[in-house]
Parts: C-alpha cells; structure tokens; sequence
C-alpha cells in the first residue's frame, strides 16, 4: 500500500510537470495558481486485489491473496487525510535452507493485517505530511512513524523533498515461543525533482538507513545475522512524454548498498501508451541483479554432518551464516503489463499482470551462487478506484 | 477576445431539485463577464461574487490605457525620456511574464505591438499604406524596451506597453483565486470569454462551454466540458474588416504588422486563464506552426481555420472539446 501512495504522489507531480513552459510561466504569477499546495479537492477511494504465487521447478510455494483498501480525503482547503489498510493471507511451504523443503517443514499458514494513516497540511509553497502504520503477523509486528515535507519552487519547476522515518518491530517464532527479539530502523531520505523541459521530468532521491537489532530468520537453520544493517540507497527517475504517440517512458535506475555486503542494481522501464481516449496500457520491464552477502554459503554441506550445514560449521563455526536464497547472488527479470481502463470521470478500473524469474546466473558481471534452482514468481492485481 | 458563451441555464429548469446556481453578470474591461457559483445560499455566494468583481475592477483599473495615473499610462508617458520607471510588485510579476512570453513565442507575443493601432483602424476599414506601416514598426518591440532592477524604460519614444493582451486572463485567474479564498468551490468566471473554472458543479458535473462560431455570430460550433483549469479563445472575428475579398482582423503579427491570416479561431484549455489565453493568441501568429508549437505545450485545443477545417490534440485523457453543438 505503500506504493498506492507512492503512485498517487508521482502522479501529482506528473500533472504539474504537464504543463509546459507557458504554463509554467502563468502559474508562477502572484494569485494566479491558487491551488498550488493546496490539499487535493476531491477523495478517492481505490479496492485491490492482489493475487501472487510463486514456484521453484517442481514444486509449487508460497500463495498470497491480499485485498486491500486505500482511501484519500480532503479535509479542507488546507489539510487532507489519507490512509491504508492491507490484508494478506499467506498459504504454502517455504523453504527452510537454500532452495529444499525438508519434509519437516509444516507449510505455512499466516495472516497479516497492515494499515497506515497519513496527515498532510498543505501551505503556499509546501506541504507537511505525518504518517503512522501498524502491521501485525502471528509472528512480527511492526509499528512506524515517518515525518515528511515538500518544498516547490516559485515556478513548480522544481520540487524538493526530505523525510525521517523510524520503525520499530517485535519478532517472534511459532516454532520457538520463548523467541522474543526487536529491531529499530531509522530512515533518512532527501530527494529533488526538476521539469527539466515541458516533456522531461527528472527525480533523485538519496535515501540512508540505519537498522539495529535482530535481523535472522527463525525459521532457516543454521541462520545468524549481524545485529545492524545500515543500507544506502540511490534512486534516479527520468519520465519523458513524446508528443508523436501521446505516449510517456517512466525510465528508473535503483543503487543499493548495505552493510551486509549486499550491493544491487535494478533498472527500470515503463512505457505508458494512451489508446483511444479511454484506456492506457502499460508494459514494463525491470532488470536486478545483486551480489551476495558477505556470510550468505553457498550449497555445499559439511562432509561429516550434512545440510544443511556448510563445512567447518561445528568445528570452526562463523560468526554469521544464513542460507537464505534471497541474501544469495542473483539476477531477476519483471515482465509485466497493465491495462488501465477510464469507465467515466469517476470511475476507473485496472488490471496489472507481472512475472518475474529468478536465476544464479542472470546476475550482471558475475557467475552468480550456484546450486539454486531458478525461482519465479507471478503477480496479478485487479483494481478499481472512484474519486468522489 | 470575445467568443464564448457559457450556460448551462436549460439544464437547471425543470430538473431535480439541485443546489440553487446563481449568475451574477456585469460588465468590465469592455466586455459582458459572469461569475456563476453553486453551493450555499444566495447571501454568500453574491457576497463571494463581490469580492471577486472587486478584483477584476481593480486589474482593470490598474492597467487601463485610458486612465493618466495606470501605472501603464506612466510608463507610456516616459517612453523615450531614458527615465525607468520603478514598478510594484505585481507588475514586475506580470512584466516577467510578458518577458518570457516573449521569448517562449520566439517574439511574436510581444506588449509594445499595441502601437499598431495607430494605423489599423478597424470601425473604418481601411489598409494602411506601407509608408504609415513603416512609421510605426521601429515602435514595436520588446527588445527595445529595457527591464530590470524592478525599473521599466521603453527606450523610443512614441512606444506603448499594453496589457490587453493578457490583462483580461489574469483579472479571471486572480477572481477565481478571490472566490477560492472564502471557502467556494464550485462555480466559473467568464470575463468576455476567457473562462477560469473555480470547481465542477455541486453534484460533480462538468460545466459546459460553447465555442463561438467564428462565421455565424450567436452559433456555436463546439463545446468544452470542464471541472478544473481555464479555457481561452482568439478569433479572427472579434474586429475585422474585409475588403476586396480579404479579411483584416485585429490580431497582428509584430514583425510584420500586418494581420494573421492562418485561422479563424483557436480555443485552449490550460491550467491557468493567462496561459490559455497567451497560447491561444500565440497560436494564431504562429500560423501553420501553430499545431506543432501547442502539441509541445501539453494543453488540449482546438482550432479552425478560414476553410472551418478543424484541428484537435492533447492529453488522450479528459480531452475537453467536442465539435458540434451539444444541448
């Protein structure tokens, strides 16, 4: 849900960067854009339903079913409301080292239940946001706090952000009771964005995180990660609208780094092609390839005491270690589609299809970890919103 | 720019019992104007209304031509004497704008063009020989004109500034704004057809404009819906003459100072009335250029040309116009 925002904040943005350089012009008059900063005037309402399950060869994993509601409200000229509620139930076996299921393994059956609310006061030329989410697992609850503010230029031609964010999480096992752990995460992120030209819209985000506290996984074994993650994080946008087909290329490239060791890059492309005057399809393509992290082992066993524990494990043991296929070195492609349906002025409707693999050895500039079997994953999402 | 006529008033009688909507006309910058509003009681919304009339009076008076203490006047006044005059704030503001404007039409919206007047005479209908043509183009110019330091000078003397260009657009913008601060949000201003809408009407729906046909006086050839953002206008019909088969309208190119001849009327919508207005006028000296020039400033618009030719592009979504006469 989280995205929803997201999604609604870009397209906000993108509405003021339409306007060309006349229009530009016009709205920096005194008096003129009265409803600069102003809070949005009209709500909306949007229903999704997501379905995602994912799939290693021969075997059939993790399903997902995930409606969810996101609401916006205009409270006045000044201050708007929004906020978010999310409902996962989760079905389906997870793998307990590396790529196997060991037969042991109960498949796993879990609900979550996730909201957020956000405040946000609009003034001239910024805007104020405060926002709180909750979310509860049997097993993991997570609160968190983030403070945000909007500074636009005289022109709207540039538009500058910063937020601090802290989360704090409780983390607990049903295969362990006693197992009580937390983890705090501090967010720092600054970000600018510049219509470069009336077609050309440009954003770069600087984002900093500081995590402490308990980071394994109490379902894998054996699992023991450092007690701090401290991530660095580079996002860099470029949408660019052709006049000939109508039609926009939203373009991303995504810098990660963290003190795991992990450093990632994700590049990103949409093409948002209007047809007719009622519907919009989207296709896009994303690209990730990450490195491994420093403690991840790769899946080969110890000779005298076998899986899943890497050699010298008992003998000389290492102060980190995880299995998990997720800290391993890997590259992954997204293929998706979306088709975006305008049913009145109120009134839309959409249905969004991605698929997205896996596999060692697509990883840029590298062999990848070996021994994983490629692993895929299929989302599709039906929405439907009203503005009110 | 006078070319369109906004009502909606058939579709209230007889209907369901909606909010009341209330027109308030008057009359200023040489046009018929009329604020209409939705939502509360008539008290407020005349009071509303008031406030806003007050603004329009207040731009009008400001920037006249015709009035010795506009702050216009006095800049005219000094025209050659190599005394800049300081501005206030406002019109520093609007100064910029006309600057840019300038530069964004590669000179063709140009604020000292108005001295063309001098030899076009619309009510007599006459060519002027190119000898008087020649007599008044060292006049027109922005680049002569000298603005900075929150000074203006018009370099030459006999040189003009005019905001009729744009004055009428910003007066509809700066009203909207007025009637947004007490709390409306439903309702338009209409200042002699530049439109700036203030919100849909009460029950979401979309206030409908109708294009002045640029052939038939009283017609309509098409019609805008719109909740939000402005609508604008230039014709060629609005002063002109015709002589010996030609038609002579009051738009003129500052190059040249002769008339445009390319359209007859380009309708923009915008998000904000001055630049509807400034791209409608821009569109019509640009000539055969200006379907290119639009596209590139992502608004929705609609042109005709002498042949009633149409022409229409934007945003594939909430594309406003629609030709033909809607009841």
């Amino acid at each position: 849900m989280v995205m929803a925002s997201v999604e609604v904040a870009v397209a906000a943005t993108k509405a003021r960067d339409k306007a060309g350089a006349i229009i530009a012009a016009a709205l920096s008059l005194p008096g003129v854009n009265a409803h600069a900063e102003s809070a949005p005037e009209r709500g909306e309402v949007s229903i999704k339903y997501l379905d995602y399950r994912d799939s290693q060869p021969g075997l059939d994993r993790i399903k997902v079913k995930a409606p969810s509601i996101y609401v916006l409200a205009p409270l006045s000229s000044q201050w708007s409301i929004e906020g978010s509620a999310v409902s996962d139930s989760v079905s389906g076996a997870t793998p307990r080292y590396h790529s196997a299921i060991s037969g042991a393994t109960k498949k796993m059956k879990d609900l979550r239940r996730a909201g957020d609310v956000k405040v946000t006061r609009y003034f001239e030329r910024s805007s104020w946001s405060l926002g709180l989410s909750k979310s509860k697992e049997n097993d993991y609850d997570s609160r968190a706090v983030s403070l945000g503010a909007t500074f636009s230029s005289d022109d709207n031609n540039r538009t500058w952000n910063v937020g601090v964010g802290y989360a704090s999480d409780k983390i607990g096992s049903t295969n362990d009771p006693t197992l009580d752990k937390s983890k705090r995460t501090t967010e720092l992120m600054v970000g600018v964005t510049q219509a470069l030209t009336p077609n050309d819209l440009v954003q770069v985000n600087l984002s900093f995180n500081i995590g402490r506290g308990y980071y394994s996984d109490p379902y894998k074994e054996p699992d023991i990660r450092p007690d701090r993650r401290d991530q660095r994080i580079l996002l860099t946008r470029w949408n660019h609208y052709f006049t000939g087909p109508s039609a926009t290329l939203r373009s991303s490239y995504r810098y990660y780094s963290d003190t795991f060791g992990i450093k990632a890059h994700t590049f990103g492309a949409e093409w948002v092609q209007p047809i007719a005057s009622r519907f919009t399809l989207t296709p896009s393509l994303r690209y990730y390839t990450q490195s491994a992290a420093s403690f991840y082992f790769d899946p080969v066993y110890d000779p005298d005491v076998g899986a899943p524990y890497p050699p010298g494990y008992f003998t000389n043991p290492p102060k980190y270690v995880s299995p998990d296929q997720r800290l391993s070195a890997f590259g992954a492609v997204t293929v998706g589609l979306k088709l975006g349906v305008q049913l009145d002025t109120d009134w839309s409707a959409d249905l969004k299809v991605e698929q997205y693999e896996q596999r060692s050895n697509w990883r840029l500039g590298g062999s990848g970890s070996p021994g994983l079997d490629p692993f895929r994953a299929r989302f599709i999402q039906v929405g439907l919103n009203k503005r009110f | 720019m006078q070319p369109v006529t906004a009502r909606d008033a058939r579709r209230r009688k007889g209907k369901r019992e909606l909010p009341d909507s209330y027109g308030f006309e008057f009359s200023a910058m040489s046009s018929v104007c009329e604020i209409r509003l939705e939502g509360q009681g008539e008290p407020q919304l005349a009071l509303a209304a008031q406030q806003a009339i007050d603004e329009v009076r207040r731009i009008e008076l400001k920037y006249s031509r015709y009035r010795d203490d506009s702050i216009v006047s006095k800049i005219n006044a000094a025209a050659g004497s190599g005394k800049p005059v300081p501005v206030d704030d406002e019109t520093a503001s609007l100064l910029d704008f006309a600057a840019q404007l300038h530069a964004l039409s590669d000179g063709l919206f140009d604020i000292t063009s108005g001295v063309l007047r001098r030899v076009w005479d619309f009510r007599i209908g006459r060519v002027p020989d190119q000898a008087a043509l020649a007599g008044v183009l060292p006049l027109v110019g922005w680049s002569n004109v000298r603005w900075q330091d929150g000074a203006i000078e018009l370099e030459r003397a006999g040189m003009e500034l005019d905001f009729g260009g744009f004055g009428k657009e910003y007066a509809a913008d700066r009203a909207m704004a007025v009637l947004a601060a007490t709390g409306l949000r439903h309702g338009f201003i209409n200042l002699g057809g530049d439109i700036r809408v203030l919100g849909p009407r009460v029950d979401g729906r979309p206030w409908r404009f109708g294009i002045q046909h640029p052939r038939n006086e009283g017609g309509t050839y098409a019609t805008a819906d719109m909740t939000e953002g402005a609508l604008a206008t230039s014709g060629d019909y609005e002063r002109y003459f015709e002589l010996d088969g030609r038609r002579y309208c009051h738009i003129l190119d500052p190059r040249t100072g002769w008339p445009v001849t390319h359209w007859a009327s380009v309708s923009v919508t915008a998000p904000a009335c001055v630049a509807a207005g400034a791209l409608s006028t821009i569109a019509m000296l640009k000539g055969e250029q200006a379907t290119d020039f639009l596209s590139t400033q992502c608004v929705s618009f609609l042109a005709l040309d002498p042949l009633l030719r149409s022409f229409q592009s934007g945003p594939s979504v909430g594309r406003p116009f629609v030709l033909g006469v809607r009841t």
